[in-house]
C-alpha cells in the first residue's frame, strides 16, 4: 500500500505540473481534472471515503464541468509559453523548491507532528477514533487500509456523527454560504447587465432586452472605456 | 510515507503559487486556485488518517464546499467580464489599481 500511495503522489505532482504548464487552457483543465481525481483515490488509501466520494462528485463532477463549460463558452486563446528569463517564473521555482525543501526537512524531523506518537499511547490520539485500535503494527500509521475495521465504525458515519453534533454550526453556515454564491452567479451571469437594468434612461437605447450577448457587449465600447465593475451605476 | 505526504502538498501548493504568478489566463489562475486547496486539503486527509482522527475530514469537506462556491462566483466574474467585450487577461484587467 505504500508503494501504491507513493505512485500516487508522484502521478498528483506530474499531473499538477501541467495544469501550470500546460499550452492550451483545456490541457489545464484536463490535467486538473487527472489532478483531483488522482487525490481522491489518496483520499481513499487514507482511509476518508466520504472524502474520496464528495471529491469525485463535487470537484471531477461539478467543479471541473462548470470550468470545461465556460471554456468552451468563453474560448481563451492561447498564451505564449512563459519565458525561462522570465522573473516571475524564476521566483516561482525558486518558491517552489524552498517550500518542498522547507516541508519535507521539518516533517523528517518532526517539526509538524510528534513522531514519537504511537498508536498505544492515546493521549496523542485527538478526536473521534475509527474502529479499535490496532497493535504495534499500526495499520494507521503505515498508511494501510484495514477495511474491516472502517467498515466496523464506518467512516460515513463517524464523518456525519462529527459534522451533525460538533461541527453542526459551520454546517448550516456552509449551506448559506452556498446560497449567496448560487444567488451572487445568477445575478452576475444575468443577460441584461445592471447598468442597463436600473440606469437604463441614462444610456442611449437599447434594441431589447433579450439581445445577444455579443451585441450587448458593443455597447460599452460605444460609450467609451466602462469599467469592469458595473455595480452601483 | 506521512513526510511524502507533507512534500507532496507542499509541491502542489507552490505549484498553485507558480501558476498564479506566471500564467495571466484567469481560468488557468483558478484552476492554479483550485490546486493550492486541494494541497490543503490533502493536508488536512493525511493529518487525519495520521492522528486517526475525523476532524481533518470535516475541515476538509468544508474546504471542498468552500471551493466550490468561489468557482461558482469566480467564473460568473469572468463570465461578465468576456460579455462587457474585455480581454480575458489579468493583466490587462486592472482598473482596480487606478
Amino acid at each position: 500500500m505504500n508503494g501504491l500511495l507513493m505512485a500516487l503522489l508522484i502521478l498528483v505532482a506530474v499531473s499538477a505540473l501541467g495544469v501550470v504548464f500546460a499550452p492550451q487552457t483545456i490541457y489545464s483543465a484536463l490535467s486538473l481534472v487527472v489532478t483531483v481525481g488522482l487525490l481522491a483515490v489518496i483520499f481513499l488509501v487514507l482511509n476518508a471515503q466520504f472524502l474520496f466520494a464528495v471529491q469525485l462528485i463535487v470537484y471531477a463532477g461539478a467543479v471541473m464541468v462548470l470550468f470545461v463549460f465556460i471554456i468552451a463558452l468563453l474560448d481563451p486563446a492561447s498564451e505564449e509559453r512563459a519565458r525561462l528569463t522570465d522573473p516571475r517564473l524564476v521566483l516561482g521555482v525558486l518558491a517552489i523548491a524552498g517550500i518542498c525543501a522547507a516541508v519535507f526537512i521539518a516533517a523528517r524531523n518532526g517539526v509538524t507532528y510528534d513522531t514519537s506518537c504511537t498508536h498505544q499511547a492515546v493521549s496523542c490520539m485527538h478526536g473521534y477514533r475509527v474502529g479499535s485500535g490496532g497493535g504495534a503494527a499500526d495499520p494507521y500509521h503505515t498508511f494501510g487500509f484495514p477495511a474491516a475495521q472502517v467498515n466496523a465504525a464506518g467512516n460515513v458515519q463517524t464523518v456525519a456523527n462529527q459534522l451533525f453534533h460538533t461541527y453542526v454550526l459551520p454546517f448550516e453556515i456552509t449551506s448559506l454560504l452556498l446560497l449567496v454564491a448560487a444567488i451572487g452567479a445568477v445575478y452576475l451571469t444575468r443577460r441584461t447587465s445592471t447598468a442597463t437594468g436600473r440606469g437604463g434612461a441614462a444610456r442611449p437605447a437599447r434594441p431589447a432586452p433579450d439581445d445577444l450577448p455579443r451585441e450587448s457587449a458593443e455597447a460599452p465600447r460605444e460609450t467609451g472605456e466602462r469599467p469592469l465593475v458595473t455595480g452601483g451605476r | 510515507m506521512f513526510p511524502y505526504i507533507l512534500l507532496t502538498a507542499g509541491f502542489l501548493f507552490a505549484v498553485g503559487v507558480l501558476g498564479v504568478l506566471i500564467r495571466r489566463n484567469p481560468l488557468v489562475v483558478f484552476m492554479s486556485i483550485e490546486l493550492m486547496l486541494n494541497a490543503v486539503n490533502l493536508v488536512l486527509v493525511g493529518y487525519s488518517s495520521y492522528l486517526n482522527s475525523e476532524e481533518g475530514q470535516i475541515f476538509a469537506f468544508m474546504v471542498i464546499v468552500v471551493a466550490a462556491a468561489e468557482v461558482v462566483v469566480g467564473l460568473g466574474l469572468l463570465t461578465r467580464v468576456f460579455r462587457i467585450g474585455r480581454e480575458l487577461d489579468v493583466d490587462d484587467l486592472d482598473e482596480m489599481q487606478q
